[in-house]
């Protein structure tokens, strides 16, 4: 486990989840292409999803924020958590 | 023991026969565990809660289990309940939800319909957008603690995605029904939930919106098989302790059953499931209070372990004490019929080996 990359870049964000990404599923994730089309993503997968950019990148994500648009690909991702550390960087 | 604990001891004190006998347990006995927080004990102290460690709820839930599992199965569908409103909910959603759930408000979650069990895919209740309000139309079935609750958390289609409604149940269309007699956990107030065009306002749906389904039930799921693997190490160490209790002190053939072999290994073999199991559940624990991204394939593990190591484990003690176990509402008696539940709910046994089966093949890649 990473230590948190809280107030990091958006390339090193980028760039982390898609080595979670290689790692869990086995294959390389162009930052665009949809992960929840591709049939990849499993029950247990959404979840850890989740839970991984929460704890890696020291944010919750809550409510509406859970929405799978969010998620969809590494871009999106990137964009919930630069916003969230925003919100949350006081 | 917990403050929390001592609670849960007081509120059952030597009732639990009597509860599994008559099928139910006072409502103010568990309204009143549910106002001090007891039930749902994660929940942050700002909402009124005892903000317990996954850890600590575990040992917690561990214990309500061995003395009552049918409280234990309340204690279960409220947590999950609570958990599910925070990670779905909003913040007034927390604020007025949490409160009331660590204020007395009881609550069940209905996930399974007559055509959706393990297949929640399935589910067929609907959630329909109609204004400021939603119409909520289905069937729930075998809900647990729905025949207690002031609330129901109810899973339903919005749209192309997911949305979680709570249904009073006081509201126009509700309408409750005990399942007559449940094999286990007689007192869990299992019952089928028809919803007949519920109208609620909007601000019942959590966040007003819908979402995966995977990802709803997965998150609600982990809270509950975290909370039945340790309901099952309860029941494992209240058979455990019967088991010994008898096998030391009863006589045939001039010496203890204890010391007969035969009897010795099934106290080896109970010994080895409650540790086994205490655990497992406590890795995935740990997991769950770490926030690892491994805390759901965790969870299933500890749920398969403990709920099959605890259905093994009761049916062993009722051998060990023979026909002093096979008094119906005896404690080794209960743990016999709740620990098969424990196989089904949650995710039943098979349901778990697939998932751990894909842990397997992703290990092995």
């Amino acid at each position: 486990m990473t230590d948190s990359l809280a107030a990091t870049t958006p390339t090193a964000i980028s760039e982390n989840l898609q080595e979670f990404l290689l790692s869990r599923t086995k294959q390389a994730w162009e930052p665009d292409v949809d992960l929840f089309a591709s049939g990849v993503v499993s029950s247990m997968f959404a979840m850890e999803l989740v839970v991984y950019v929460e704890k890696t990148f020291d944010v919750m994500v809550l409510g509406e924020d859970l929405a799978v648009d969010n998620f969809r690909t590494v871009n999106k991702m990137t964009d919930l958590v630069l916003r969230l550390s925003e919100n949350s960087g006081v | 023991m917990s403050d929390a604990a001592a609670l849960v001891t007081e509120a059952v004190g030597d009732s639990a026969a009597e509860w599994d006998l008559a099928g139910w347990i006072p409502h103010e006995v568990v309204r009143g565990l549910g106002a001090k927080g007891v039930l749902c004990a994660e929940v942050p102290a700002r909402h009124g809660g005892l903000e317990l460690s996954g850890v600590d709820n575990g040992e917690l839930t561990a214990h309500t289990g061995a003395l009552c599992s049918s409280l234990r199965s309340l204690m279960t569908s409220q947590g999950m309940a609570a958990w599910t409103i925070q990670r779905f909910g909003t913040r007034d959603q927390h604020s007025e939800y949490l409160g009331q759930l660590t204020g007395g408000t009881l609550a069940a979650v209905a996930f399974s319909e007559p055509g959706a069990g393990s297949d929640l895919s399935a589910i067929s209740t609907r959630i329909e957008r109609d204004g400021d309000t939603v119409v909520v139309t289905g069937r729930k079935t075998w809900i647990t603690a729905a025949a207690y609750a002031d609330v129901v958390l109810v899973f339903g289609r919005f749209g192309t995605d997911t949305a979680v409604a709570v249904v009073p149940t006081t509201a126009p269309g509700v309408r409750v029904e005990r399942v007559p007699a449940p094999l286990g956990c007689r007192a869990a107030g299992h019952s089928t939930v028809d919803l007949d065009n519920v109208r609620l306002p909007l601000s019942s749906v959590l966040s007003g919106r819908g979402f995966p389904l995977p990802l709803l039930v997965t998150t609600a799921l982990t809270y509950g098989r975290l909370s039945v693997a340790w309901g099952s190490v309860g029941m494992l160490r209240a058979c455990l302790t019967e088991a010994g209790r008898h096998a030391g002190t009863r006589e045939q053939f001039g010496s203890t059953l204890a010391q007969h072999q035969l009897v010795a290994r099934h106290l080896a073999e109970l010994y080895v499931a409650e540790r086994t199991a205490t655990k497992m559940c406590e890795d995935a624990s740990q997991s769950w209070d770490a926030r690892s991204p491994d805390m759901g394939a965790a969870a299933v593990l500890a749920k398969y372990v403990a709920s099959t190591a605890a259905a093994r484990g009761a049916a062993t003690a009722v051998q060990v004490l023979a026909s002093a176990g096979a008094q119906d509402g005896g404690v080794v008696a209960r743990a016999f019929r709740d620990a098969k539940l424990m196989e089904i709910i949650e995710g039943s046994s098979e349901i778990s080996q697939l998932v751990l089966a894909e842990r397997a093949l992703l290990a092995a890649q």
